[in-house]
């Protein structure tokens, strides 16, 4: 698994190179004007859209990652494997990164389209408060004792519960929309080369991620070990 | 550019008057300006140079009106590439520093085991 790290690096690096290129010389900027009023249309695609490329990428990978630390956690609550735990642990330190990307290029590209920095409408908000639960898990895990990880292993299926909301079920005022109708759905066919490439690159990204993750939580639990035949022994 | 596009403009505003038929004659006068109105037409049809002069003045007008548009249309496009770019920046900033994290962490816990690991040899002995 190790090995492969190296590999996913080279691949998303060669991906974003590409997808780089497809988003600001191939894909268009799309400017309509209403011929009744002579005003610009609110669906137009300016410069700041390509913003979209890899913010929606990144909402994408964050949303897998909460699923992922949530069937990870259940899982650890049901089968008590700490395996599952590893990687629910990895899962959300990885989705707080991408949930960072997510809410600070989002709020730059609310300010480059809607003038503000931040909007309280249902999806950023919802989205917010994922982030906070997932930062919060981090915290438990960190001073909550032992049993951190299992309080730890709720919060995680908790914030998972949740993407489903942020996703789908949330209205939105001016967040575009998402799902079925949404902007990924009905991207044009210029768009779409630009946009799944850029998924693929981070998907690549996030595997690396997870995978350095997952190695340094196999050294953690390693350490502990250590440490209590350590105080068995008397050498601590 | 724009003062070519704008001299174009004039130029085919007086060329299409040139072209057009002799206008219907004017309404009687009805303000108060009437009178001066009336001079400022029979001045401008009387000398070609002073329309000529005329026109030119209206046409720097113009420009400035619109440089002053392309100017707020240039400082908009700005301000997207700046946002666009202060997005791509984020994004490797908060990349860089989960991975210099990660890293860190790593070479921390490796040390620590490899420590441990040497001690508990050294106890068994």
């Amino acid at each position: 698994m190790k090995k492969l790290v190296p590999i996913f690096s080279i691949l998303a690096a060669v991906g974003f190179a590409v997808s780089l290129y497809e988003i600001f010389v191939v894909t268009p900027i799309e400017v309509s004007i209403d011929r009744s009023t002579g005003r610009l249309m609110a669906s137009s695609l300016f410069f700041n859209y390509k913003i979209m490329y890899f913010h929606v990428a990144h909402a994408f990978w964050l949303f897998c990652a909460v699923f992922v630390a949530g069937i990870g956690s259940a899982l650890y609550l049901k089968t008590q494997n700490p395996k599952w735990d590893d990687i629910a642990s990895a899962a959300v330190e990885v989705s707080v990164a991408f949930g960072a990307v997510v809410l600070v290029t989002g709020s730059i590209w609310a300010r480059a389209a809607w003038g503000v920095w931040w909007h309280w409408e249902p999806r950023l908000t919802m989205s917010l408060l994922l982030w906070i639960v997932l930062v919060g898990y981090m915290l438990v895990r960190r001073f909550a004792g032992p049993s951190g990880d299992r309080i730890a292993a709720g919060m995680a299926i908790f914030g998972m519960i949740g993407v489903p909301f942020i996703y789908v079920l949330v209205g939105s005022d001016s967040h575009p929309n998402s799902g079925a109708n949404g902007v990924v759905a009905t991207l044009p066919p210029d768009m779409r080369l630009a946009f799944w490439l850029s998924v693929a690159s981070f998907l690549l990204w996030f595997l690396a991620l997870m995978l350095t993750r997952l190695d340094s939580t196999r050294a953690e639990r390693e350490l502990r070990e250590l440490r209590e035949r350590a105080l068995d022994l008397g050498v601590l | 550019m724009n003062k070519l596009v704008l001299a174009a403009i004039v130029m085919f505003s007086l060329g299409a008057r040139a072209d057009t038929p002799p206008p219907a004659p004017a309404p009687a006068p009805t303000t108060a300006n009437a009178a001066l109105e009336q001079q400022c037409r029979d001045a401008l049809n009387a000398d070609p140079a002073f329309e000529k002069a005329i026109a030119n003045k209206i046409g720097i007008q113009l420009d400035e009106e619109t440089l002053k548009v392309h100017e707020a249309a240039d400082a908009q496009v700005k301000m997207n590439e700046r946002h666009v770019i202060y997005a791509y920046a984020a994004m490797w900033v908060v990349a860089a520093l989960f991975l210099i994290y990660l890293l860190f962490r790593q070479q921390a816990l490796k040390s620590e085991i490899a420590a441990l690991r040497k001690d508990l040899e050294a106890a068994a002995k």
